[in-house]
This record gives structure tokens, C-alpha cells and sequence, in this order.
């Protein structure tokens, strides 16, 4: 762990210089030990792939003294698989919804049901969130199918579709101007104002897609 | 009783302290630009500290009081009318139920803020009124503020008027320094860099919004391109590739993967909240514990 000053009122703690599941259960890990800590002072809390990101009252602790405050509250031996929340995300990969399908398909000489069968048959972890509210950084996706990029970013990506950039994937929790390659669109909301938690995704969380019909789909309130 | 909003504002939007424990979803902090002003107003009016208020950038915004009530009118110079007579703002002004108020051109700095007595009886969204536009949270709709909207108030009339005192009513000027806290990358900044980031003068663009300033200067390279993604602070100065520096505000991205050499301090973000397109902006390092004392008396003379 190493201790960063970020600003007058916060500090960033990193936990290693690289995209892994090991660093990442070192985020997992420290991070249910703040939420554990429920420290009055504290204010915010954000977790991403390698640091946790935290800011804090200034009339409660200086920087020494919150520093040392979280240093001996952060076991990284700590057991935190009881809580392991695994969240299922119905998707529908029909070619109207997938735009870029046949595309992959050609780029990596799988057909379009191997692309979905290879996409929907992990358990992926939820790496961070930002960007957008609610729009989680997902991985590790299998390399067969992992994409860059488009080259030239879409203006506009439907709310609700289920994406892949290299090794990562995600969901467009709003319509929005994007670059990653859309697979398929879910009709599970990923920013919804009727949760407390505002989503139902959060850091450390492990995530499966599942392939659903257009009927089961249509059924969810799904929108083509 | 309410204020209605009679003209179709370029942008307005309700604004508080911000949002605050929703950043680990995405959710940005939001809030009011220039706290400065912010506070007193409503210190003005006697409110809770972390009362909503009325944010106005681009001037002219044309409210009719539907109610006897106190407002108090701060932030940039501007020409202010109640019924058509000219008056100054960083005052109360009690107005009577059809009184028509008018912040027209903005003549110095460039955000005005309108309080009423005991704040906006507005629904909070996640702890907070803010308005965030892209995120479409807070204000009345997630949105700024239109015409014909009606805002819900007290209508508590105050005994007596308050004037803050000249000697507190700040200056807009076209140069600012900002203080910096050395923070995040700076070890990846040779020190050539580091020097050079305090010793240039930055100028101001027109990529200024309630997200972040884009400066104009001399190139500030550094080691590294890119880094992991992680929780950017409020100030924090992003150098992007091409070597301009970004400085993040009130609706700043939560995560980011820039490299970031410091952190302005906050209490300097607010006059920069102010400023316009060409302003000259100069750095000046200081050290944690100094840049922590001088915040907390900020805030500590408002407490007073």
C-alpha cells in the first residue's frame, strides 16, 4: 500500500501499477474494510482498478493522521468472500441490438453465436465505475473475442448496450457518444433512481451475462 | 409562495454544496461553483449553510416574486433591477408578492447567485438539490432552469437588510495565481517541468464549464502518458498529452486516467469560478499543512 496526497482533502492509496485480479482483490479487500470502518470524517470513498481514492473532513484529520487511521484499519488478509455479490445481466444479442456482431465476427473468424457464447460463459469482475453513473469497467474478456476500439467513436450509443473495448466490457447505463463495440443491449438499469444504492453494480462485484430472447427480452421492457 | 422565473435563461441551474458518497457509482460531486458567494448569501439571509441557491452564468435571468420575501443577490458585478431601479448586488433585498427582479449583463466576473430566505423548497435528489445536467439529477428536473418554472419559497421577511462590507466584496480581476499542492503524478514531472509549470503564465480558454478549465501555455510533458484510471479530486490539474494543463471542477469525470501533477486549492477554484476566457493564470506551490490551515479558516469565518 502506498499512501499518495491528491488534494487539500484527499489521498489516493495505491495497491500496485497494473490492471490484474491480484491487484484488483487488494482494492476489493481494503475497500470492504473502509465501508466496514464506517469512519465518521470520512466522505468519500472511490474504489478503480489498482488505487482507492478517498476523501476526508480536514477538520477531523490532517493528512498524518488519517493516513495512519487507514493504514491500521486495512487488512489485506481480511476474508471477503462471504460478501462476493454476483449479479446477473440478461442480454439480448439479436443482430438489431448488437451492431457490431458482424463485425467481430468477420475480425476474429468466430461465428455470432461463438462470440456470444464465449462473452456470456465468464464471471467477470467489476473493476470501477465512472465515466458515466453507473457504467462498470468489467474484465477479464476471453482475447478471442477482445476489440479495440472503434476507430471512429459513435455519436450516439443506445442506453442499455453491452459493449467490449480490448480486454474489458461494459454497460451503457444512458445513451451516449462511445467507442466500444456493442454486442447486445439489456433491459436491467444500471443507473436507477429507484435504488438506494443508485446501482445495482459496485466495485468488487462479479457480474454474468446471460442470453435471453427478443421475447424475453420485449417481456423485461426491453427497447429496440 | 415561490419565485417564477419569467424570462428563458441561458443557463441557470440549482446548485448546493454538492453530492456527496455517490462518487464510487459514477455520480459526480456537482455543487456551487464559487463557494465564496455562496456562502454569503446565505449567511446574509441567516439559512443553513448548505442551503440551495440560484447559479447564473451568461447573465440575464428575469424572476416575479409571487411572495413577500428576503433574497440576497452575490457573486459577479452585474446590472441588477428590482421593479426597473437600478441596484448593487452582495445585499438582501426584501421584495413584495408581483416584484419583478432582473440580473441583466454580467459586468465583472462571471457568475451571479440569487438566495432566498431559508433556501428553495425543492425536493433533494441523493442528498443534494445540485444540478447536474449530464448525469440529469437534482434542480427541479435534472435541469436548468426554464421559463415559466415556479421556485417554491419561504415567505419569512427579514427585519432588516444586510450590505457585506466593501472590504469583503472580492475583485474580478483578468490575472489570478492559484495555489497548488504537488500531489498524484508529480513524481512522474521532471523537475525541469515542475519549474516550468510554476514559472509560465497559463491563459485561460474558452473550454470553461462547471466540468473543468482548459489553460493555454507552455507545454508540460511528462514521464508518463497515460495511468491506471483512478479518483480525481476537486482541482486536481490534468496534463493531457498535448502538455495544457486541465484544471477539474464541480462536475469533473469521477475517474480518469490522465496524469495529474497537483491539486489547486479549493478555496482558489472559487475565484477561478469566476473568471473569464483570457484571464492569466499563474502557480504558486504550498505544502499540505499550510494549504489545510488556510482552508479551514475559510470556512471557519463563515461558522462565526
Amino acid at each position: 500500500m502506498n499512501f499518495k496526497l491528491a488534494s487539500v482533502d484527499s489521498l489516493i492509496i495505491y495497491f500496485g501499477d497494473e490492471i490484474s485480479q491480484d491487484v484488483a482483490s487488494k482494492v476489493k479487500t481494503a475497500y470492504s474494510c473502509l465501508q466496514d470502518l464506517k469512519l465518521d470524517g470520512i466522505i468519500e470513498i472511490v474504489p478503480s482498478y489498482s488505487s482507492i481514492f478517498i476523501t476526508y473532513d480536514i477538520f477531523k484529520y490532517d493528512f498524518n493522521s488519517i493516513k495512519e487511521k487507514l493504514k491500521e484499519s486495512i487488512n489485506l488478509e481480511k476474508t471477503v468472500n462471504e460478501k462476493e455479490k454476483i449479479v446477473t445481466i440478461d442480454v439480448y444479442y439479436g443482430s438489431e441490438v448488437g451492431l457490431d456482431l458482424e463485425d467481430m465476427s468477420v475480425k476474429t473468424k468466430l461465428s455470432i453465436d461463438e462470440i456470444i457464447e464465449i462473452h456470456s460463459s465468464k464471471l467477470y469482475d467489476v473493476y470501477a465505475i465512472g465515466f458515466l453513473p453507473g457504467f462498470a469497467y468489467m474484465a477479464s474478456v476471453d482475447e478471442r473475442i477482445a476489440m479495440p476500439r472503434l476507430s471512429s467513436p459513435r455519436k450516439q450509443i443506445p442506453k442499455n448496450s453491452v459493449s467490449i473495448a480490448d480486454t474489458q466490457t461494459a454497460v451503457y447505463p444512458q445513451a451516449s457518444p462511445g467507442g466500444w463495440n456493442i454486442i447486445g443491449r439489456t433491459a436491467l438499469e444500471l443507473f436507477d433512481k429507484n435504488l438506494d444504492s443508485l446501482s445495482p453494480l459496485s466495485v468488487g462485484n462479479k457480474v454474468k451475462f446471460n442470453p435471453i430472447s427478443k421475447e424475453e427480452f420485449l417481456k423485461q421492457g426491453g427497447v429496440i | 409562495m415561490s419565485l417564477e422565473i419569467i424570462n428563458s435563461p441561458i443557463f441557470a441551474t440549482i446548485q448546493d454544496k454538492g453530492r456527496f458518497s455517490y462518487t464510487a457509482i459514477g455520480v459526480t460531486n456537482s455543487g456551487v461553483m464559487d463557494e465564496y458567494s455562496y456562502l454569503v448569501a446565505n449567511k446574509m439571509l441567516g439559512n443553513e449553510l448548505d442551503s440551495n441557491i440560484i447559479e447564473i452564468a451568461f447573465s440575464n435571468v428575469h424572476f416575479q416574486a409571487k411572495t413577500n420575501t428576503t433574497i440576497a443577490i452575490t457573486g459577479a458585478k452585474c446590472e441588477l433591477y428590482i421593479n426597473d431601479v437600478l441596484k448593487s448586488t452582495w445585499q438582501t433585498f426584501n421584495v413584495k408578492a408581483g416584484d419583478i427582479i432582473k440580473v441583466g449583463k454580467i459586468l465583472e466576473g462571471t457568475r451571479v447567485y440569487v438566495a432566498v430566505k431559508d433556501g428553495f423548497d425543492i425536493q433533494k435528489e441523493f442528498g443534494s438539490n445540485s444540478t447536474t445536467i449530464k448525469e440529469n439529477l437534482g434542480g427541479l428536473d435534472g435541469d436548468r432552469l426554464k421559463k415559466a418554472q415556479v421556485l417554491p419559497c419561504s415567505s419569512f421577511v427579514q427585519s432588516h437588510n444586510t450590505r457585506l462590507k466593501e472590504q469583503f466584496i472580492p475583485k474580478y480581476e483578468n490575472e489570478l495565481e492559484l495555489r497548488v499542492i504537488l500531489s498524484y503524478q508529480n513524481e512522474f514531472f521532471p523537475q525541469e517541468q515542475i519549474d516550468k509549470f510554476f514559472s509560465s503564465s497559463y491563459e485561460v480558454t474558452n473550454d470553461f464549464n462547471r466540468m473543468g478549465c482548459k489553460l493555454k501555455g507552455q507545454e508540460i510533458a511528462c514521464d508518463i502518458n497515460g495511468i491506471i484510471s483512478e479518483g480525481i479530486s476537486f482541482g486536481a490539474i490534468q496534463i493531457p498529452s498535448d502538455g495544457q494543463p486541465i484544471i477539474l471542477l464541480k462536475d469533473r469525470q469521477t475517474i480518469g486516467g490522465y496524469p495529474k501533477i497537483g491539486s489547486v486549492l479549493p478555496i482558489d477554484c472559487f475565484k477561478l469560478a469566476q473568471v473569464k476566457p483570457s484571464c492569466k493564470i499563474t502557480f504558486k506551490p504550498i505544502e499540505i499543512e499550510e494549504a489545510q490551515a488556510k482552508q479551514k479558516e475559510f470556512y471557519s469565518s463563515f461558522l462565526a
